[in-house]
């Protein structure tokens, strides 16, 4: 099964692409994808439901967040009323530690993304201020990066012998899908989804000439 | 810059009202300046003649921002407009527009931290009725 582990919505602030049309993207361009996740800038979206869609389409369509820290930006899955309660999504300034910690003691599940970009990514951070415990998942391959920066991320995976996941971190329409996450398993929901990740049951894969390629 | 302070003084008022009377030629030459080509858009003459669905992006008020607003004009840069259309805009309706801040964030990005204000202007025709909501987003670097 394989899913887009980050992408935005018109709900980010960024984000210049409505739900629906990511799903008639993905049929009309037959794109090998079972599903996405909306991982929203500084919020995690109570409100939207996309159940509709996903009967229409025949996608799975989950909803996470995207969190800012003292070392990059970091996907939130599985944000409960306890994460919420516990931290401040819209602050620039969260901790990785306490983001990591809150997500593990509310049961969800931490992944910093694009590590190898600068500022926002941890590699950066890794480098001048040491490692931070915790850390099991990053996610290496990034649409949206450029250069080495998804090289950067694998190296950082690889010392430390991390997880790692991948997604298109598509803010438009047809970016959704250059990179995505494949698992060894069918996933239904969220709780699944974080038991592979967590078991690291899956590879970063991104999308060439309408095949998927391992980043390994 | 405390960026929730900021948000607590500035958002949420109406600093500037501005009103615009809406021309049938001024329409027109809008819409064929964009590019458009459908006729309720380019032709006066056509029964459901309007304003296009972005034309109330052409439109400022009298003051960009409430007096005081603290804002570095030296690092900051235009974010882009979006706009909401909501009902149709003819020639000779009456607009008025009204301005507030409606919102300020800050966020990161590669090239570091980064404080967005919303400008937001509503506009409503002689009728009350809103008829667009255009968002311009100036985006300011912080240190």
């Amino acid at each position: 099964m394989i899913l887009d582990l980050h992408s935005h919505s018109i709900v980010s602030d960024d984000g210049r692409a409505k739900v629906e049309n990511y799903c008639q993207w993905i049929r009309r361009k037959e794109l090998p994808l079972d599903g996405f996740v909306l991982t929203e800038h500084r919020l995690f979206d109570v409100e939207s439901d996309y159940r509709r869609l996903e009967d229409e389409f025949g996608f799975l369509i989950l909803k996470a967040s995207e969190v800012e820290t003292d070392y990059g930006h970091v996907l939130v899955f599985g944000v409960n009323d306890d994460l919420l309660a516990a931290l401040d999504f819209a602050r620039v300034d969260l901790s990785l530690a306490g983001v990591l910690e809150e997500s593990r003691r509310c049961g969800a599940v931490a992944v910093p993304c694009h590590p190898g970009r600068t500022r926002v990514g941890m590699c950066a951070h890794v480098e001048s201020r040491g490692q931070v415990e915790g850390v099991r998942i990053v996610e290496t391959l990034n649409g949206g990066s450029r250069g080495n920066e998804n090289a950067s991320a694998l190296a950082l995976a690889q010392r430390n012998d991390y997880h790692r996941t991948g997604g298109s971190d598509s803010h438009i329409v047809s970016h959704i899908g250059r990179c995505a996450t494949r698992f060894e398993t069918a996933i239904a929901g969220m709780g699944e989804l974080m038991t592979e990740l967590e078991a690291g049951r899956c590879e970063a894969v991104a999308l060439e000439n309408g095949q998927w390629t391992s980043q390994n | 810059m405390d960026v929730a302070e900021l948000k607590e003084k500035w958002t949420g008022w109406t600093f500037d009202e501005a009103r615009f009377e809406i021309k049938s030629e001024d329409l027109s030459e809008f819409s064929l300046a964009c590019g458009e080509t459908v006729p309720r858009y380019t032709d006066a003459q056509d029964p459901d003649f309007q304003a296009p669905p972005s034309y109330t992006a052409r439109f400022h008020g009298r003051r960009a921002l409430p007096k005081d607003f603290p804002v570095d004009m030296a690092t900051s840069f235009d974010g882009g407009k979006t706009v909401e259309w909501k009902a149709p805009i003819r020639p000779g309706d009456t607009v008025v527009a009204r301005s507030h801040i409606h919102d300020i964030f800050e966020k990161t990005g590669r090239s570091g931290g980064m404080m967005f204000v919303v400008h937001r202007m509503e506009f409503t025709n002689q009728r009350e009725e809103l008829v667009a909501v255009v968002d311009w987003k100036m985006i300011q670097k912080l240190a």
